[in-house]
């Protein structure tokens, strides 16, 4: 999951001068992750990983990095 | 018989670039202002320095960065149907200074320098895509960044400023590196021909919804004559408020929903008896990922519209709830995406055509835009100082068709948001953006 996360962030979303040095802890809000982006960050979620996640839970606790993304995902899968 | 078509020779000499769909679409746009006797697709940013920078280096460093990018010394020129950038056959002066007369008040000179540089007129193929102006009066030193739409979007034009900020020569190298084609034409390369049918005809469609309503106006019917910029700088305090009111109404993924909305409803309740059934605001995305300095030029950009009835913006907590799933549906149905095959095909229309197409309600053949917006994140450039000196505020600026003849350019840096009214006189009048932003600093800082 982590790698599909990497995956797309990376290619679509946001630059990185090194995408080996950024930890899944770094914080994806601080590296520019925008309004935008985060909309297209959960619409990959939820085609890929088959969840619905609410707009409620849409905060930056939650997608404040790669481990939280996981975390926030995994939980609606159950 | 010779069935092949035949095609007309077009005049290659001293073309450098052709322009892409996105260019295409604000060289449209440039036409219908300038149709209206008015200068075209001007824009701006201001940034208020702290002091005089290093004027040598200043210049050293926009020396550099036109040599990099020779399109900046460019001309746009009509070669058959389509435009293209051409070398120029003599290069001129991009780097101004402007001192201010001692006779005259110091605040406004640089606020009647602005205006004078964002109402400069100049033919098409004349003009230069880009200049540096610094104005220096005897408290306030301002870089006007002013350039022509079809050159590069507002991102484009901060990732220029950045190029300037940036004091290490191997860095510098690393803008526009690699190059990149137009990320419009390489998003169109991820459909294939079928797939692009569908989207045009769901983004046909979607207008053809949005043209239903028939938007509110609220410019005089008067002839344009003049751009003027009423900006206001807010308070940390005020911005961490607005942010946090924004946080709780929109979420984390609507801060322009936020303004938009606000906005509608501040021109709302300065003249309920408009007539009209919808506010619909266009406002562009960017195709760039975030933080890359890639590509440097052109236009990278998408279209969205944030459509309300007037019903919903007399209801602000369902208001704020429509404009949220809107934007989520839009983004759901790949309607985001669906406008760049009309960007496209567009293109291959004259400019009068593809700007008609661009402003007028299909359903009632007036104009669709309530108002302008956009909203700039420039929080990067902070971290650095240019040539000597630091930025300490930034206002942005751009010419608007008339109607709607107003926009709202929004801009937080340095944790201060600021509001930039750009707006036609005298289809709008001062005394009435002064009331507008009274009721706007009320909307977004209403719990």
């Amino acid at each position: 999951m982590k790698a599909h996360l990497r995956e797309f962030i990376f290619q679509e979303l946001i630059f990185v001068a090194s995408v080996e040095d950024f930890s899944n802890d770094d914080d994806l809000l601080e590296a520019g992750l925008d309004s935008m982006g985060i909309m297209r960050l959960i619409m990959f979620i939820e085609d890929k990983f088959n969840v619905v996640l609410p707009d409620t839970e849409i905060d930056p606790d939650n997608v404040k990095s790669i481990n939280t993304l996981e975390k926030w995902i995994v939980r609606h899968q159950s | 018989m010779d069935c092949t078509p035949s095609v007309m020779k077009i005049d290659k000499t001293g073309v450098l670039q052709a322009l892409n769909p996105a260019d295409y679409f604000t060289l449209a746009m440039d036409e219908e202002i300038r149709s209206e006797s008015m200068p075209g697709s001007l824009c701006g940013f201001g940034f208020e320095l702290d002091s005089m920078p290093k004027i040598t280096l200043l210049r050293a460093r926009i020396d550099e960065l036109s040599q990099r990018f020779p399109l900046i010394l460019a001309s746009l020129q009509q070669r058959g149907n389509r435009f293209y950038w051409c070398e120029r056959q003599q290069n001129e002066a991009i780097f101004f200074q402007h001192d201010y007369p001692e006779k005259e008040k110091s605040e406004l000179f640089i606020q009647t320098q602005l205006e004078s540089l964002l109402n400069h007129s100049q033919k098409r193929d004349e003009i230069m895509p880009l200049s540096f102006h610094l104005l220096h009066s005897k408290n306030k030193t301002v870089l006007l960044l002013r350039w022509i739409h079809p050159l590069c979007d507002a991102v484009g034009a901060s990732l220029i400023l950045q190029y300037l900020c940036t004091d290490d020569i191997e860095q510098r190298k690393q803008f526009n590196n690699p190059e990149s084609e137009s990320l419009v034409n390489l998003q169109l390369k991820k459909f294939s021909l079928w797939q692009k049918i569908k989207l045009f005809i769901k983004a046909k469609r979607y207008i053809t919804t949005l043209d239903q309503q028939q938007s509110i106006i609220h410019a005089a019917d008067k002839k344009p004559n003049k751009l003027q910029l009423t900006a206001y700088k807010l308070s940390i305090e005020q911005t961490t408020k607005i942010n946090q009111l924004a946080r709780k109404h929109v979420g984390l993924i609507g801060i322009s929903l936020y303004y938009i909305g606000c906005f509608m409803r501040a021109l709302e309740r300065m003249n309920p008896e408009k007539t009209g059934d919808a506010y619909c605001v266009p406002y562009a995305f960017n195709l760039r990922k975030q933080r890359v300095l890639t590509p440097l030029l052109n236009n990278h950009v998408g279209v969205l519209f944030a459509q309300a009835s007037r019903e919903q913006v007399n209801h602000r907590s369902e208001l704020f709830e429509h404009l949220k799933s809107q934007n989520k549906q839009v983004i759901r149905q790949q309607i985001d995406y669906a406008f760049l095959p009309i960007m496209w095909a567009a293109s291959f229309l004259s400019l009068k055509k593809h700007g008609e197409n661009l402003r007028l309600s299909y359903q009632h053949k007036t104009e669709r835009s309530s108002f302008w917006f956009s909203n700039v994140n420039l929080s990067d450039l902070g971290k650095q100082s240019l040539c000597g000196t630091k930025i300490k505020g930034i206002s942005n600026l751009c010419q608007i068709s008339s109607p709607p003849g107003i926009a709202l350019l929004t801009c937080e840096y340095q944790q201060q948001l600021s509001l930039n009214y750009n707006y036609i006189d005298p289809l709008f009048k001062r005394s009435f953006i002064d009331e507008l932003h009274q009721l706007m600093l009320e909307e977004l800082l209403t719990p």
